[in-house]
């Protein structure tokens, strides 16, 4: 379904993407952890073309995604996207933040949105939360409308920029059990993360990258207990004595 | 000999009150012309195309760099050597608009500036178009940063009519420097034309001054 | 049009436009150094607690605030006479010039003061300096970087201000644009030229406004 062949981005003389080669069929949970700098946000910022990349092709459902042709619109339809930082539009209520792409970009009748928009509300567990505003909810709140936001297109596939990096502990699991739950329904995710618990319990496959390269992949099990490389078991020990 | 003079000026009063109707009239429109093109210019501005962003720049460059008389000047005398024969009413009006849009260009460019990055990266992720984004996303929450300085600047436009006056329109300030040909009592019918002034544009001062508290919140 | 660009005649008016020059740049100068004086003072008065000094101070600033500077400017040159003062024109300008910069200037200073944080006066009084100590060790020196910009695009503003006193007839670039175009009838080389000077003055003023911003925002950043 997504497909990376010798993918290759450059900033100025960083190498930040070094002959990436990927497969992704649909349905899997790839978990992408690494050093920070490794490339691994870059990497899936280039999957919907908010990065662009200098060499190689990124194939998402046979659409070739850096060619000038595609439609981005479209394409971008297909793929939902969950930032660190959330990035809800503070100026909307969390059901107008949810319901912009339907209305604007899939030109859906505003009261069919709003019932799309409420059961993705649901389904992360914020229907109450409709009409308060960003700035009213936690943290873990946000992120759970952002991925409600993300799901709002029905999307084929969900990425995760570091969805709970920037939570408070006590909030991260409420968010992972809202990205469980839509493992079991057989969503295709890529998800940059550092939560071994959450990798371990839903991952298919998870990538170690570090200094743009793909070092090392693996079960969860067997990439978490049993490293096969140096620089993995060394990352892996460093995030497990936090 | 004040009392004398009090009389005349009371007697020319309408006519002081004409001179304030055409500031208003010069003010408004422009205001409303000002603001219309420099939020697109302003939006040009900020675009990622490094042409539109030199283009509207150079012009900024030169708006700013020069003073408003030396513009109107040239607009009125060199525009004719061009082709383009202007009265004084529509010159003014030229010479205005193309003033305030430079400045609230780059006031518009500086609102869309502090909006954080990630907002476009929600928007662009969503699948929005660069209209859809600026409309919807952007320019919603640049309004905040834009419109106290927004306001000041309407503020500086409506005392900037006054320079108008060196072509020949008869608008506030003119009406003072004829008059004062004829009553010359400089402080008094210059305290007028102040006094009137002032009740125009204090008004728009203590507006700004509130809207920056608000937004500060 | 502007292929018939004489530049000959420009030539031979350079010596008036040096001379218009270099007074826009004296005027500048005295102006914007009186109305700092005017504006320390006036933004002393503003903050000071004693009403007396306090609300002439901002009757002067929000009158100036609301008035347009041409009008200022006539204000003084068609009104001091009938007090009975022959001022010459040039120093009538700088007047006005002075006046004017200075009621924006003490405004800019008072933005200045009051962006200090407030717990840096509470340090202070805790450690016991009185209010003249908090003056000059912690508000002035923290105030000052957030002050410059701002003041040196007043300069800036100052400089093209300068140019409405071509109207009250002082000898300064403008005049001499006007003054050309009345004897030769050639506007565009007159005021072409004249735009030229100013855009000149401007980007080497703004070249320095611009680099007091780098270096002053890199301090703020902690």
């Amino acid at each position: 379904m997504i497909e990376f062949k010798n993918v290759n981005k450059w900033f100025g003389k960083l190498h930040v993407l070094n002959n990436i080669d990927l497969k992704i069929p649909k349905g899997e949970v790839l978990v992408i952890c690494g050093p920070s700098g490794s490339g691994k946000s870059t990497l899936i910022r280039c999957i919907n073309r908010l990065e662009k990349i200098q060499k190689g092709e990124i194939i998402v459902n046979k659409t070739p995604v850096h060619d000038k042709h595609t439609n981005l619109t479209k394409l971008r339809a297909q793929i939902g996207f969950v930032f660190q930082q959330f990035h809800l539009y503070p100026h909307m209520t969390v059901l107008q933040n949810v319901m912009l792409a339907p209305v604007n970009v899939k030109k859906i009748d505003k009261s069919d949105a709003e019932k799309i928009a409420l059961k993705k509300l649901e389904k992360v567990g914020l229907t109450e939360k409709s009409h308060a505003y960003p700035a009213q909810l936690s943290g873990g709140q946000q992120q759970r409308v952002a991925i409600a936001r993300g799901l709002a297109m029905s999307p084929e596939i969900m990425l995760f920029d570091e969805p709970t990096s920037a939570l408070d502990p006590e909030m991260i699991g409420e968010v992972l059990d809202v990205m469980v739950n839509l493992v079991s329904e057989g969503m295709t995710m890529c998800v940059v993360t550092h939560e071994m618990g959450f990798a371990k319990k839903v991952a298919d496959r998870v990538l170690f990258m570090d200094d743009g390269k793909i070092v090392e992949t693996g079960t969860p099990d067997a990439f978490f207990d049993n490293p096969k490389t140096d620089r993995a078991a060394e990352f892996i020990s460093k995030i497990l004595t936090h | 000999m004040m009392g004398f003079y009090f009389s005349r000026l009371v007697e020319i009063y309408p006519f002081f009150l004409k001179g304030l109707w055409m500031t208003s009239k010069i003010a408004f429109i422009s205001l409303v012309s000002c603001t219309l093109i420099g939020f697109l210019l302003g939006i040009f501005r900020s675009s990622n195309s490094i042409v539109l962003k030199r283009i509207v720049g150079v012009y900024v460059a030169f708006v700013r760099g020069t003073p408003f008389v030396v513009q109107i000047f040239i607009i009125f005398f060199i525009l004719p050597e061009w082709g383009l024969q202007l009265d004084a009413f529509p010159a003014a009006l030229l010479a205005m608009a193309i003033m305030g849009s430079a400045f609230i260009c780059e006031i518009v460019a500086g609102g869309i500036h502090s909006i954080h990055k990630g907002q476009w990266e929600a928007a662009t992720a969503s699948g929005l178009n660069l209209v859809q984004q600026l409309r919807l996303v952007i320019v919603p929450q640049a309004m905040k940063v834009i419109l106290p300085p927004l306001v000041g600047q309407y503020v500086l436009l409506i005392k900037d009519t006054s320079v108008v006056s060196v072509i020949g329109v008869m608008e506030l300030t003119r009406v003072g420097w004829v008059t004062v040909v004829r009553i010359p009592e400089g402080l008094m019918v210059f305290s007028l034309v102040g006094v009137l002034y002032f009740s125009i544009s204090y008004p728009l001062i203590l507006l700004s001054n509130y809207l920056e508290r608000k937004m500060a919140v | 049009m502007l292929v018939d660009f004489n530049f000959r005649i420009i030539f031979e008016y350079l010596p008036l436009f040096l001379t218009g020059l270099k007074s826009t740049f004296l005027i500048s100068v005295v102006s914007i150094i009186l109305a700092l004086i005017t504006g320390i003072i006036a933004c002393a008065c503003r903050i000071s607690g004693i009403k007396t000094i306090k609300y002439p101070a901002i009757a002067y600033i929000e009158i100036i605030r609301s008035t347009p500077l041409l009008v200022q400017i006539y204000f003084l040159y068609f009104g001091l006479p009938t007090l009975g003062l022959r001022v010459p024109e040039i120093q009538t300008g700088i007047l006005a010039l002075m006046l004017n910069s200075g009621a924006y200037i003490a405004e800019i200073i008072r933005a200045g003061i009051n962006s200090v944080d407030e717990g840096q006066l509470e340090a202070g009084t805790s450690s016991g300096l009185n209010y003249f100590q908090k003056m000059r060790f912690i508000i002035l020196p923290q105030a000052l970087g957030v002050t410059i910009p701002p003041l040196l695009g007043q300069n800036i503003v100052l400089v093209k201000d300068s140019a409405l006193l071509s109207l009250i007839s002082v000898m300064e670039l403008t005049r001499c644009g006007q003054t050309m175009t009345s004897e030769r009838f050639m506007p565009s080389e007159a005021f072409f030229t004249v735009a030229f000077f100013y855009m000149c003055i401007y980007f080497c003023l703004k070249a320095v406004a611009d680099w007091s911003q780098r270096k002053l925002i890199f301090r703020e950043a902690y």
